[in-house]
């Protein structure tokens, strides 16, 4: 097995055309930007929350892979209601934790789980799985 | 939940197996081409072909890793990469490489390489890290097990009397006013009074104190505590989510759900961490193309650097040994109420320890009562005007000297009073049969201006016993002098010692008379006394201390009249009775009285904070370390090439090393704190 295998047969030196070389690193460039935007950039301005009668906030959020929305929006100063449905077998998903609100709420596979939060100061305020992977975050304007 | 959980687990265990026996066919298979020509010979042709192997891997990475690939596509869907993103895309450009060479040997042939195919490579990664997830959810399902623990200690059924008899229920139909009955040995289900008998009830699983308390008619008992000797029986006063054992736990959820400030930075390092690893891979594979012309050189480069970083270190570093540590401080019946009460904790460096309630017993007794030279009125009448007026009073010292005026008069109806009136701090007043009577502290009959010259040589003898001196002034004049005492916690001098041990500033504030709180204070060890100090205004000498620059400052009392000062204070650590959680007011609270769990609460938040530090560190530090090397960059000088397969066994192994560190907090051992022997 080559574990730290030196200059065995792989290692070798293969003269390719030019165009070759620039079309790769052009590609490979491109493949960075490209990914980087994807992952990074601001997709979306994020979803906001809808406005029930008794003036709670609710939003209904798929667990799958991450969370969607993962941008929720909602009002300061008015209770809300975040509706879980988790879909998503990964054990890693199974928990979603409101650090900022000490809140942990155990989401059981093809269910909806109900989180309710006080209403709370204009903020940003982040939220995980249980291994800290899939994250959201919910702005309070 | 759990259940789920265990399916999962038991599934996980299954693809893990599958996988290995695999992944030794698929490596048996490659030997001959590992070890060069020549070797043939003891293997049948057919096996070492790449068709086999190709047949052997396809079932590794469709069926033991397809939750890679699914959980990759919805991430990618979801605009998230994440581990899966990262070995999913590993192992794939390296099945995908090995099926091209398979189908189209000669296209490799034509351009002077060997037609190898990776195979192995993709099978033993994926078997690696598979295997990594199964002892990291192991691990991880032991981080919790505290709060499993704790919830394990409720007993299922309850013995309820219904019409005088006895009946067996479930605990959850036991309601408030239920009358229950435990008999030796049995364990309490849920908490009350006892209506009847007597016995010894071991507390230790919620306290952490290992003596077994009396209890008799009229005492709380806790749900999950252990009945030893006797029988009694109880009436119920909390069920459900309302009693001691659900809010304990309620508590520590809420603390392990908590983050600290260091997790804040690694969240951040987290969350561009995947992308940025997936550009260092595109570019090594750019870099060694441009370099060498090799584009299956160029892709095992690609491939390494994916397999080998691990995001879920850096994001398990702190949560593991959060959760840890809260658990092991519930064990020891010290309740954290955050992850940042956890952090702040350790790095304490004054701690001002309220003298009431909290170093002594906080249940004063008359030690002495001395009427004066001077004074006109009998004893009796003394004692009958004293506890006329001290009884109206909801000061502890005015019960203390209640209960003994009581006692020396056994019995008989005490005089009418009228305008009674407190003063905070200074003592009471008001109106008997025509005469003003006073009680309070000679500082207050000074400032009245009341000569109290005769009962300075008493005060002195007093004081220097640690006595709190009330004297009895009836119409300006001092007629009598009750010397009462606290006496101190027997766990109070050690815990003082252990706490300067740990290198932190002791202050005792008290409202006593400086001389009195000084001798108090010599007994337990302090140096530092703040005496004279009103209610109202123990926030103020919190601040104070913080302004000074001796913080963070943390304050000791019991609570409920402390409230504000525990508030102030960066930790405010709040002394539990035993029977009342209610006291969340507080960072931390020592559901026993016993001081000694202040000093555990600093070496256990100490010991959570250098586990992080260590996780962290060993997180980073392997990313760090890990990446370039993948990436080749040591090729140059050492002509080091690391193989993807051992990059996948260091990435597997580097998430379970952090949770399995995290772990090593359970056995923690504070050496300030009497542990229970369960």
């Amino acid at each position: 097995m080559q574990i730290l295998a030196a200059a065995a047969p792989l290692w070798r030196t293969i003269d390719q055309p030019l165009a070759l070389k620039g079309l790769v690193a052009m590609v490979g460039l491109l493949l960075i930007a490209w990914q980087l935007w994807w992952f990074l950039g601001r997709q979306g301005g994020g979803v906001a929350a809808r406005q029930s009668e008794a003036g709670l906030q609710e939003i209904t959020i798929l667990v799958d892979g991450g969370y969607a929305p993962s941008r929720i929006k909602v009002k300061a100063g008015q209770p809300m209601r975040l509706a879980f449905h988790r879909v998503d077998p990964s054990s890693c998903l199974a928990q979603v934790i409101f650090p900022d609100f000490h809140k942990s709420l155990d989401l059981p596979l093809d269910a909806t789980t109900s989180l309710e939060l006080p209403p709370t100061k204009a903020g940003v305020y982040p939220f995980h799985c249980g291994m800290n992977m899939v994250r959201g975050v919910l702005e309070v304007e | 939940m759990e259940r789920e959980l265990a399916r999962e687990r038991t599934l996980l265990r299954r693809k893990v197996s599958v996988a290995a026996v695999l992944t030794v066919l698929v490596m048996v298979s490659s030997l001959p081409h590992m070890l060069g020509s020549g070797h043939h010979s003891f293997l049948p042709f057919w096996f070492t072909s790449p068709w086999t192997q190709l047949i052997l891997t396809t079932p590794v990475l469709f069926w033991c890793g397809r939750d890679f690939f699914t959980g990759a596509v919805s991430a990618f869907r979801r605009h998230f990469a994440d581990m899966n993103t990262l070995v999913a895309a590993g192992t794939g450009i390296a099945y995908l490489t090995s099926l091209f060479t398979t189908l189209f040997p000669q296209v490799l042939i034509a351009e002077g390489l060997p037609a190898d195919v990776y195979y192995e490579t993709v099978a033993v990664i994926l078997t690696l890290v598979l295997l990594g997830r199964l002892l990291e959810a192991r691990a991880r399902g032991q981080t919790s097990e505290a709060i499993r623990r704790l919830l394990q200690l409720q007993p299922p059924s309850a013995r309820v009397l219904r019409d005088g008899q006895p009946v067996e229920i479930p605990v959850s139909m036991v309601v408030v006013g239920d009358l229950v009955q435990v008999r030796p040995g049995e364990k309490i289900p849920v908490d009350g009074e006892v209506s009847e008998g007597s016995s010894w009830v071991e507390e230790s699983m919620l306290t952490g104190e290992p003596t077994p308390v009396a209890k008799a008619t009229g005492d709380a008992v806790i749900g999950a505590s252990m009945n030893r000797s006797g029988s009694f029986t109880f009436r119920v006063s909390r069920v459900g989510a309302d009693t001691v054992l659900a809010q304990i736990v309620e508590l520590v959820r809420q603390a392990q759900s908590s983050r600290t400030q260091v997790q804040r930075l690694a969240d951040q390092v987290v969350g561009w961490f995947v992308p940025v690893v997936i550009a260092l891979a595109i570019a090594a594979f750019v870099v060694w193309f441009l370099i060498s012309g090799n584009p299956v050189l160029a892709m095992l480069f690609l491939v390494s650097v994916l397999v080998i970083a691990c995001p879920c270190a850096l994001g398990l570093a702190t949560p593991t040994s959060i959760m840890v540590a809260s658990g092991k401080g519930a064990e020891n019946g010290l309740i954290f109420r955050s992850a940042e009460a956890l952090e702040t904790a350790g790095k304490l460096r004054t701690i001002v320890l309220d003298k009431t309630g909290t170093l002594t017993r906080g249940q004063p007794e008359v030690t002495d009562f001395a009427r004066l030279a001077g004074g006109v009125l009998p004893a009796d009448t003394l004692l009958a005007l004293t506890a006329a007026l001290e009884s109206r009073s909801e000061h502890p010292l005015a019960e203390a000297i209640t209960t003994y005026a009581r006692s020396q008069l056994k019995g008989g109806a005490l005089p009418a009073l009228e305008g009674f009136e407190a003063v905070a701090g200074r003592g009471v007043q008001g109106l008997i049969a025509g005469q003003q009577v006073r009680v309070g502290t000679p500082r207050w009959f000074e400032e009245l201006g009341i000569d109290t010259a005769a009962i300075q040589p008493l005060v002195e003898r007093l004081e220097a016993a640690a006595c709190s001196v009330a004297a009895v002034v009836v119409d300006g004049r001092i007629e009598a002098c009750f010397g009462v005492a606290d006496p101190l916690k027997s766990s109070s001098a050690a815990a003082v010692a252990g706490l300067r041990r740990l290198g932190l500033q002791v202050v005792m504030l008290s409202g006593d008379a400086k001389r009195t709180a000084e001798v108090v204070a010599a007994q337990v060890g302090i140096e530092r006394v703040i005496a004279e100090v009103r209610p109202a205004d123990k926030a103020s000498v919190i601040r104070k201390l913080q302004e000074q620059g001796e913080g963070p400052v943390a304050m000791v009392g019991d609570g409920i009249n402390d409230a504000p000062a525990l508030a102030q204070a960066d930790v405010g650590i709040a002394m539990g009775t035993g029977t009342d959680v209610a006291i969340a007011a507080s960072d931390i609270t020592l559901i026993s009285g016993n001081l000694a769990g202040v000093p555990a609460a600093i070496e256990l938040s100490r010991a959570a904070m250098a586990n992080i530090r260590q996780n962290l560190f060993f997180a980073f530090a392997y990313n760090v370390a890990g990446i370039p090397i993948a990436a080749g960059l040591l090729f140059p000088l050492t002509g080091w090439l690391l193989s993807p397969m051992i990059a996948g066994a260091a990435m597997a192994f580097s998430s379970v090393s952090v949770v399995s560190n995290a772990l090593r907090l359970r056995n923690f051992r504070p050496a300030h704190l009497p542990l229970p022997t369960t």
